[in-house]
């Protein structure tokens, strides 16, 4: 019998990320309040809810990316395949090289196209030759599917490509160390419907290979790309289930009020 | 849901649509009243009336599916805002069958009141009719309410209806056998009795997406099933 939920089935999917009991604070400011959650392997997980509502706080933690703010705390666990990533052997530098990051504004180096690419495998040793490096870099391009626009000119400066191929750049940049999990945030709002709709694609493509969390403002791309939602509201995980399910059946009233856009 | 969207427009939308379904509700209410009052008075001209007002009945049938894809399209409808819009969409489809069906009943009387009247199934046809009209205001009640404790209530008399149309099939067996010159009147009241009881069937999937709508699943429970005479071989004639 043909089953249509099939091909968006994750259940059976391994846990990549298992958070438990996480807290953040900057200074005063109690951000996220006691959030635990299981992201899985292989899956596209968006995370939604109102601005300020701690999400991508939440997704900078999964990283290490609030390392960098003086007054942000972090409490609670977080295990990356298991591991403790906020454990005091682990180099956030390591880390981040695993676990990747994608922003809001396309930020490529003001460098080449391939330099772009290489700089990353470059520094954490991951060519031993030049050879080496046009492999990876060939390979990343092709997998943020902008290899065809930019393989006559990969010399040529990374910042003189239109906003969607520099984002499809930085999303081949981030993926060029192999990292196992990719946070984006908010990838595509800077981006026209057609850039759009190619990186959701490429999206799609990488769970295939990655664990993907993306945070989004637009309801229509948690909805296009994930598998599974997370809504946040006031620095609370409210509702974590099935994309499926969250966008035509929430449990939570809080949920229903936000994506049907009503006063919450 | 008490709570109103932040734009407004999509409030207007979803109040109009369903508006139209209940003007809708309403008029096929009416036709199933008035061609069961065609029937049993023998009223031609009534018949005829049924006959024409089902057009309006399905022009509504178009505003509602047109005014449904346009919501789809402009406002990206989620949650129970996506459940108004599939259980609008439905409820229509269901009325204008309902509306096919009066139209039916006042077409085949036309032919009825040429003929020497049948005793004793008109007041029986009549009943079903009410009956049937009765569980649709409560149907469209239970919409507008949100009422899934009256929807569940309309699951369970369609079974009394089913049982209606069981009687009146075993009479129209009996007159038919005795004599053959009933069997053409009998055919056409029995078709008549059929299609109430399709209309049953048709108020229950109303009120099955009034439970959807609410609870965003369909009830579990099959529906309570009446009508036998397909199943039992009591019922069909002797060979």
């Amino acid at each position: 019998m043909y089953d249509a939920t099939l091909e968006n089935d994750v259940s059976q999917k391994d846990i990549k990320i298992a958070a438990d009991n996480v807290q953040v604070h900057y200074g005063d400011t109690h951000a996220i309040k006691d959030v635990s959650v299981q992201i899985q392997d292989k899956t596209v997980t968006a995370f939604i809810g109102p601005s300020g509502c701690g999400k991508s706080t939440f997704l900078r933690t999964l990283n290490r990316m609030n390392d960098t703010i003086d007054i942000c705390r972090v409490t609670g666990q977080i295990l990356l395949d298991g591991e403790d990533i906020y454990d005091s052997k682990v180099d956030p530098v390591q880390l981040r090289a695993k676990v990747g990051m994608v922003f809001q504004k396309p930020n490529p180096f003001p460098k080449s196209i391939y330099d772009n690419i290489a700089y990353g495998p470059r520094i954490h040793g991951l060519a031993n030759s030049k050879a080496d490096l046009d492999v990876i870099v060939e390979k990343s391009l092709r997998r943020g599917a902008i290899w065809n626009e930019v393989k006559d000119r990969l010399h040529e400066p990374g910042t003189g490509l239109s906003g969607g191929q520099q984002q499809r750049l930085c999303i081949a940049r981030a993926v060029a160390t192999e990292p196992e999990v990719l946070l984006m945030d908010e990838p595509c709002s800077a981006l026209d419907p057609i850039a759009t709709a190619q990186v959701e694609e490429l999206i799609d493509e990488l769970r295939t290979n990655y664990s993907v969390v993306i945070v989004t403002h637009s309801m229509q791309q948690a909805a296009r790309v994930s598998q599974k939602t997370a809504f946040f509201h006031l620095g609370n995980l409210v509702e974590y289930d099935d994309t499926s399910k969250i966008f035509t059946n929430p449990t939570d009233e809080r949920t229903e009020s936000y994506i049907t856009g009503r006063i919450g | 849901m008490v709570d109103s969207h932040i734009v407004t427009g999509f409030d207007r939308d979803l109040e109009s649509v369903q508006a139209h379904i209940m003007k809708m509700g309403g008029l096929v209410e009416e036709a199933i009243l008035e061609a069961s009052k065609a029937l049993r008075e023998r009223d031609e001209e009534l018949s005829e009336k049924v006959r024409q007002a089902d057009k309006a009945i399905d022009a509504l049938e178009e505003v509602i599916n047109e005014e449904a894809s346009r919501i789809i399209a402009l406002r990206a409808p989620t949650a129970v805002d996506l459940r108004v819009i599939l259980s609008v969409m439905k409820i229509a489809g269901n009325l204008e069958r309902i509306g096919d069906y009066a139209k039916n009943m006042a077409k085949r009387n036309t032919v009825l009141v040429q003929m020497t009247p049948v005793e004793g199934s008109r007041a029986a046809l009549g009943r079903m009719a009410r009956e049937v009209q009765l569980m649709l205001k409560d149907a469209l009640d239970a919409y507008i309410q949100r009422d899934v404790e009256l929807a569940y209530e309309i699951l369970e008399r369609d079974r009394d209806i089913d049982q209606m149309y069981n009687a009146l099939f075993r009479e129209f067996l009996t007159f038919m056998m005795e004599d053959p010159r009933h069997i053409t009147p009998c055919m056409h009241l029995h078709f008549i009795a059929k299609n109430t009881e399709r209309m049953g069937d048709h108020v229950t999937a109303i009120a099955e997406q009034v439970i959807y709508l609410v609870t965003g699943s369909m009830p579990d429970d099959a529906r309570p099933k009446g009508d036998t005479t397909s199943r039992d071989p009591e019922m069909s004639a002797p060979q």
